[in-house]
């Protein structure tokens, strides 16, 4: 397979994903994750002879390079992470919890971003990216045991915020956030 | 109660089977963003040179002219092909008129006459490489017939020929590394079973898109699909003028796809009569033989200004040729002189 045909296919296996990770960082509309979903495979185009075999933590980190340079410029992307909490609101979505599922609302989010930066991606990659330890620290850059301790702590915090906010939010609302 | 990452997984805002970035078919504009970067490669060549940005002024391609011809004389297929010339004297048809002609043809065309996916042409592209050890250019002929049948089934074949001189090496381009192979060297051979049209490749929306019959329809789609001239985003910088090289070069990427029948073909040289800049320079023999008509475009190509597009027709039907680009000026930096060949195409039914 040509390197162009393997990168149509990643394009096309992968589009959606990397559109989700746009969209779970930048507090845009849709059509401007487009547009950066545009960029990021622009770059992956002309970086395409990197292209590895399994493309996809390889596309996501390409992305987060596209999307700090993107927002950077505007001098948002902290303050855009810190609204990720109200992304779906941005989106004019609400979130609907179903019978059978437990949707925790927007204080996972704000939990979330009471942590360092470093800490929320890694956990955003491994939670809503789904990466692996090995993927990661492809998307990320760095070794895996680099990679498998930035998680083990990032968790660890975050276990702690979550303790925290559930300690307060029992004793404000009752059962409320132990559905 | 889960752990803190069941917790975070149930808050992901933006999830894989639901909401506007949920896993399916890629839209319009998705398909249409990967065949903008899928079609730069196949005219990175010539848009290689019809752009010229500043950096190839710093390109060492050490007497290029003097290694190509003197490889010519021994024998390889390299000297760059010789510019047509338009012959002043012969009566030129104007495209409106051309543009009638492809017309009443088309109202007489039958549900078998196309347009007919695939495609069969000779081209030579200049190829040079860049950077401090660059090479000097070297032209690189083929030929290529790409056919679909209607029950998805087809084939690819690439030939290393060069007909002017039949029986001669030839110099193949394989990702910009030059290989001397023999006259009729198969380079690329590949056949798809019937139903392959839900294959990769016939997913393409170029190769599933059939080129309009309605002039206005076609401009949209050479825009869309193949990044040329109709104020596709991209494609809107520069003088108006300017559109028209994107547009020669779209119909190019077009005609690699599709052999259009009648009613395309009387669409596309509406087009082409509408196009701003193009204009009647007599007749002329194509490469393989052919009595055409010649149109030209010399303004501005939204580069360095310095090429001359070519687009020769058929005076009777109005069908596509062949293509010509052709330097203007000499490029000192780049060893390129005025009258050169940049690339040629010659389009087979």
């Amino acid at each position: 397979m040509s390197t162009d045909d393997a990168f149509a296919d990643a394009y096309r296996a992968h589009y959606w994903a990397v559109s989700r990770f746009v969209a779970r960082r930048l507090d845009g509309q849709a059509h401007e994750v487009e547009e950066v979903v545009a960029e990021v495979f622009s770059i992956a185009w002309r970086r395409r002879a990197e292209l590895p075999d399994a493309p996809l933590p390889w596309l996501y980190g390409v992305a987060r390079n596209c999307l700090a340079n993107t927002v950077r410029g505007l001098g948002r992307y902290r303050r855009l992470l810190h609204r990720i909490g109200h992304h779906e609101a941005a989106h004019g979505r609400q979130t609907v919890d179903s019978p059978d599922t437990e949707r925790p609302g927007s204080w996972v989010h704000d939990v979330l971003a009471r942590l360092s930066a470093a800490d929320q991606e890694v956990l955003r990659l491994t939670a809503w990216e789904e990466l692996t330890v090995e993927e990661l620290a492809v998307t990320l850059g760095c070794g895996q045991s680099a990679a498998a301790m930035r998680l083990h702590r990032a968790r660890r915090r975050l276990r702690a915020e979550i303790d925290r906010t559930r300690m307060t939010v029992s004793v404000r609302a009752g059962d409320d956030g132990n559905g | 109660m889960g752990d803190e990452l069941d917790l975070l997984r149930a808050a992901d805002p933006a999830r894989a089977d639901d909401g506007p970035w949920r896993d399916g078919p890629l839209h319009a504009r998705a398909e249409r963003g990967l065949n903008r970067l899928l079609h730069s490669a196949r005219t990175k060549r010539a848009r290689r040179r019809l752009v010229l940005r500043a950096e190839a002024a710093v390109l060492a391609l050490g007497a290029a002219l003097a290694f190509t011809f003197s490889d010519a004389g021994s024998g390889k297929a390299v000297a760059m092909p010789v510019a047509l010339a338009p012959r002043a004297d012969a009566p030129a048809v104007p495209l409106a008129e051309l543009a009638r002609r492809a017309e009443a043809r088309a109202r007489t065309a039958g549900a078998a006459d196309g347009p007919h996916r695939g495609s069969h042409l000779q081209s030579w592209y200049l190829s040079m490489r860049t950077g401090p050890d660059a090479a000097p250019p070297v032209t690189v002929p083929e030929e290529r017939i790409t056919r679909w049948r209607a029950d998805g089934s087809g084939s690819e074949l690439v030939v290393a020929t060069d007909p002017r001189l039949p029986g001669r090496p030839v110099i193949n381009d394989t990702g910009g590394s030059w290989h001397t192979v023999n006259d009729g060297k198969v380079l690329h051979r590949k056949t798809y079973p019937a139903g392959s049209a839900d294959g990769q490749r016939q997913r393409r929306l170029t190769v599933r898109t059939k080129p309009p019959t309605d002039p206005g329809a076609l401009r949209d789609q050479l825009a869309t699909l193949y990044g040329g001239g109709g104020g596709g985003r991209g494609d809107t910088a520069g003088p108006a003028g300017a559109r028209t090289p994107q547009l020669l070069l779209a119909l190019s990427s077009l005609r690699q796809e599709w052999t259009p029948g009648p009613r395309e073909t009387a669409a596309i040289v509406r087009v082409l009569a509408d196009a701003e800049g193009l204009r009647p320079a007599g007749a002329v023999t194509d490469r393989l033989g052919r009595r055409g008509q010649a149109y030209v475009y010399d303004g501005p190509d939204g580069g360095r200004n310095a090429t001359r597009q070519m687009v020769i027709l058929d005076p009777r039907t109005g069908q596509l040729l062949g293509s010509e680009i052709t330097f203007t000026k000499n490029l000192p930096d780049l060893r390129i002189r005025s009258g050169e060949v940049l690339s040629y195409e010659a389009w087979m039914p």
